[in-house]
């Protein structure tokens, strides 16, 4: 089995199912059609209701929802061997993950733009539409500490790459004065803040920036404050802008060196059903998948993204199997590609380390762990730890490799090292800067009631400035406990959970307002999810989380009860869709 | 055959051109709107109340902010509804 | 020219003093008294009776009346003309009815005031004293601070309004020219500044009241407070002796009115208590104790007090 092969079959299942199952969906299923006029059209208004040709849709969405999480979450799941986890970024993304970001999409345009909260709001319960607002803050304050982790992860193995991104900050900065102070024409600017892009990174060559751990998570702290107080376009909008363009060049060299590689998997297809991943404990494929692998596969945001502006954008109907369901796909193949890197790859970087570490203290301090392709599930995770090749720094080093090892060898590794490292730092610190912003939001919304009880707290808590620490320094606490392998499977079940009450809320949608013979393939997704979910975070907070207390009782505690109230705000969920079904059922 | 490949291939690359456009402007296209919205709440502000120019201000510039009427018209709507909105246009992960 | 604005409670014979000075006047300058107390007891005081509002007593004295009531109705019509023209298309049910609304918004009345103020002082050039027969208290202190307080409103309107142009400006110039010919759902908004309607406007409405407010400000302008030997008065007096120091408008000349025999004492006690709230400036007592009306005009004529020399300052007293 090759990489070439993976690619090409992965590229025929997304394309072959798009055109049959996605195509039932969106005519048996949402029954979407061009007689029908789209709200773009019906409420134009010139402000947000402005009809847009598909593919920018398709465009805006890919940017909104390309990022770092297709590629970290796959890497965790090599530890199931390569095929499990690439089953379900092929199979979970068409069936349930595609078709979310579809229904998510078409229910909103069917209820005149608004968001799936309100259509959530409209169909099962006020409740749910306010528990939005907490999960999506909790959400949050996870993937600060996740990204965090990430970033901070990266910066100390490889000082070159924390360098490049300081760089390359400066020089979105500089691309931000040349768009919007300096009214530059934009094709020029584009040119300019490339050029000052590659030079970020060949300087971070000759100045890298070592810092330990801690110092970067202060560091962090400070940047998200302040990146979330000042005017967008001064650095998020031209990061944003740059950073396709990483995306765009990590793509394709990374898609060239997968297909024409022609390399065999080193590691195994499949290992065990139960290997030692999350915090340390056997971690079942199923309930713990989403978990592992979210963004790729499967993600609660893109419902948001999709009701958000999408759906009061869309020309016609018909567009939106492409923009919703289509663009789901692209994630899905970034995922491929970092599996196929690792899976090809992966060991050999293993034994190269093992190597290194070995050469570089003659008596190892640590002795190498004995992984072979054998005892690969129990000792993936551990072995990668020890070797400080978590799964951040294995997708570089695998990727890295990766391109190596084809006709693209004329790069120098460093510097693919170097690109990858800042394509996903980039994406990360763009989304801490997002997500503090967004959670200062939510935080008000969530203390809405508090206004009349408790005026004064209230006060103090919405201040726009203790709106913005209080996420920013949860997620900075929790980061700083290091623990990868408990923050990330935290902020994935956050996000899968909105996946699932969002996928529930487009099978409800189906379900009463449009009679189709074909419910059942919106429902049944639903279902699975949402049991799959619930169960993924019942163990993990019985199981996992208690050795992570025992390890760091302050950021167990906190990741603990936030999963508490998750669960809790889950079952008042699930409550109120049963009874909102029964109600229907009744009618 | 080759002809309407060139052309698909420079219409694909105009819209990449298109969408990276939008992109680069979402966000100032959500700020203006809400720039307007204000600008628009303040003259208006006195017929709901709020502590507002001298009410003639307003009178005498209503005839040009015809835009800014709908604007706040829209918002007026949608306020309570913004999380996803704000979620899709910041995009996250 | 020089400026007069007599002002006081109601019933202090403002509207006396104001008349008397402007006889005194008119025998060495062309003067115009105007009356803007909606009470209008200028051409009571005089016995004249006003044709549109206007009358020329003798060849040096002019009398106006403003009717503020008609001048507010009129300009609410104008506007609400214009307006409903311009939204019709719009739907906006019963707009009249949302309009008419206006009727009662504070502020109507104080910029009917004081644009004919403005009017009355850009136009009548020929006068070397126009005096200013104010209404009471309230609404004299409004119209007079409305110049800054519109000001301030003005500035940071144009402020935003400046953003709001920019960010269309560089939005336009991102998205690039409109495709030939083709029929574009996007609005173009007008981000030009010169072809701006609302910043034209404010422009505009800037400049009248930076013009106005300098004059109310400056050298020749003047405000002349009367009151009466009581308390009442002085409670009144204190409020409009601030608010004439808060916007910087030139306080010239106090006057006692209704002084006599009985209330001598008051008087000096009273007198005591402006001194201390408005040290330096000169305080004048007038003896007439009576309302003038029709018949009585020759009481006016015959004001034994020295009405004027105060009224003649000179530079040195902004110094």
């Amino acid at each position: 089995m090759t990489t070439t092969v993976i690619i090409i079959i992965g590229f025929l299942i997304y394309v072959g199912l798009y055109f049959t199952y996605g195509k039932k969906i969106e005519r048996d299923v949402i029954k979407a059609s061009d007689e029908i006029q789209t709200p773009s059209h019906r409420l134009y208004d010139g402000i947000d209701y402005i009809p847009a040709h598909k593919a920018v849709l398709f465009g805006h969405h890919f940017a909104s929802i390309a990022g770092a999480g297709p590629l970290v979450g796959p890497a965790l799941a090599m530890c199931w061997g390569w095929l499990p986890g690439l089953l379900w970024v092929w199979f979970g993304n068409v069936l349930i993950g595609s078709v979310h970001d579809y229904l998510a999409l078409m229910a909103s345009v069917r209820y005149d733009g608004k968001s799936v909260q309100f259509v959530a709001t409209d169909l099962i319960s006020k409740r749910t539409g306010t528990a939005f607002y907490w999960i999506v803050f909790f959400l949050l304050i996870l993937v600060v500490a996740a990204f965090a982790n990430i970033i901070a992860t990266i910066f100390v193995k490889t000082p070159e790459i924390s360098g490049a991104s300081i760089y390359m900050t400066i020089a979105a900065i500089i691309l931000g004065l040349l768009i919007y102070r300096a009214k530059m024409n934009l094709p020029i600017a584009t040119v300019i803040g490339i050029v000052l892009m590659i030079i970020a990174i060949w300087m971070s060559t000759f100045l890298p920036v070592p810092a330990s751990y801690e110092v970067w998570m202060v560091v962090l702290f400070v940047y998200i404050i302040i990146a979330a107080a000042i005017p967008v376009n001064v650095l998020l909008q031209p990061r944003d802008y740059l950073n396709s363009f990483l995306l765009y060049f990590g793509i394709a060299i990374g898609f060239l060196a997968a297909i024409v590689t022609f390399r065999g998997f080193e590691a195994p297809a499949v290992t065990v059903f139960s290997p030692i991943l999350l915090g340390g404990k056997p971690t079942p494929f199923w309930p713990a998948i989403p978990l592992v692998i979210a963004c790729g596969s499967l993600s609660g945001f893109h419902s948001l993204v999709a009701s958000g502006t999408s759906s009061k954008q869309l020309t016609k109907e018909t567009d939106g199997l492409f923009v919703g369901y289509g663009a789901m796909f692209t994630e899905g193949f970034l995922s491929t590609l970092i599996i196929c890197a690792i899976g090809g790859f992966g060991y050999t970087v293993i034994k190269d380390a093992h190597a290194a570490q070995a050469a570089a203290a003659a008596a190892a301090a640590v002795p190498p762990l004995a992984l072979t392709l054998d005892n690969w599930g129990d000792l993936y995770t551990k072995t990668t730890t020890a070797l400080n090749l978590s799964a951040p720094n294995m997708i570089i080093e695998c990727f890295a490799k990766m391109v190596a090892a084809s006709f693209l060898a004329f790069i120098p590794t460093k510097l693919v090292k170097i690109i990858a490292g800042l394509w996903i730092s980039a994406f990360a610190l763009t989304t801490l800067d997002t997500t503090n912003r967004i959670a200062r939001y939510c935080l008000v919304e969530m203390l809405a009631p508090l206004k009349n009880t408790a005026e004064a707290a209230y006060g103090i808590l919405t201040n726009r400035w203790t709106a913005s620490l209080i996420p920013a320094a949860i997620g900075i606490y929790l980061a700083w406990s290091k623990q990868f392998t408990i923050l990330w499977p935290s902020f994935s079940a956050a996000n899968q959970l909105i996946a699932a009450i969002a996928l529930m809320t487009g099978a409800a949608f189906v379900a009463k307002k449009m009679k189709s013979k074909f419910t059942v393939m919106a429902v049944a997704p639903a279902w699975v999810l949402w049991v799959t979910v619930t169960f993924a975070i019942i163990w993990f907070m019985s199981v996992v989380m208690p050795g992570a207390i025992a390890k760091a009782p302050g950021q167990g505690w906190t990741v603990q009860i936030i999963m508490g109230i998750m669960l809790l705000l889950n079952v008042l969920f699930i409550v109120d869709f049963v009874k909102m079904r029964k109600k229907g059922d009744e009618a | 055959m080759g002809t309407s490949l060139f052309d698909h291939i420079g219409r694909l690359f105009a819209h990449i051109g298109t969408a990276h456009r939008e992109n680069v402007i979402a966000l100032t296209s959500v700020e203006l709107n809400e720039l307007e919205n204000i600008f628009a709440l303040l003259l208006l502000g006195s017929f709901v109340g709020f502590p507002a120019p001298p009410t003639f201000l307003s009178v005498e510039l209503l005839p040009f902010m015809e835009r800014e009427m709908a604007v706040l018209h829209q918002r007026a709507g949608d306020a309570s509804d913004m999380l996803a909105e704000m979620v899709g246009t910041l995009g996250i992960d | 020219m020089k400026i007069l604005f007599y002002t006081g409670k109601g019933g202090v014979g403002k509207s006396t003093m104001a008349a008397a000075a402007a006889w005194q006047l008119s025998r060495e300058n062309r003067v115009l008294v105007v009356s803007l107390d909606p009470a209008h007891n200028l051409g009571d005081i005089f016995c004249v009776t006003l044709k549109n509002g206007a009358k020329q007593l003798a060849e040096n004295l002019h009398l106006r009346e403003v009717d503020v009531k008609k001048l507010s109705r009129d300009y609410l019509e104008r506007e609400v003309t214009v307006l409903t023209d311009t939204y019709k298309y719009l739907q906006v049910l019963n707009l009249d009815r949302y309009f008419s609304i206006l009727k009662y918004s504070p502020g109507i009345e104080e910029y009917a005031l004081l644009t004919s103020i403005e009017e009355t002082i850009r136009k009548e050039k020929g006068f070397d004293y126009i005096i200013f027969d104010t209404p009471p208290t309230g609404l004299t202190l409004r119209f007079l601070a409305l110049p800054q307080v519109t000001i301030a409103w003005i500035d940071r309107l144009m402020q935003i309004r400046r953003q709001i142009l920019e960010k269309r400006y560089t939005i336009q110039k991102i998205r690039g020219p409109l495709p030939e010919g083709k029929k574009s759902p996007e609005i173009r908004l007008d981000y030009n500044e010169d072809e701006d309607g609302v910043i034209q406007r404010l422009k505009i409405m800037k400049n009248n009241y930076d013009t106005l407010n300098g004059i109310l400000q400056g050298e020749d302008c003047g405000v002349v407070l009367v009151f009466n030997p009581d308390v009442l008065s002085l409670r009144e007096s204190d409020r409009l002796i601030e608010g004439l120091n808060d916007l910087g408008l030139p306080l010239r000349l106090l006057i006692n009115n209704k002084v006599s025999e009985e209330n001598r004492e008051m008087a000096s006690r009273v007198e005591e208590e402006f001194k201390k709230m408005a040290g330096g400036i000169p305080l004048q007592r007038v003896a007439l104790s009576e309302a003038l009306y029709c018949g009585t005009e020759q009481k006016l004529y015959a004001i034994p007090e020295d009405l004027l020399s105060n009224l003649q300052w000179k530079e040195k007293q902004d110094v």
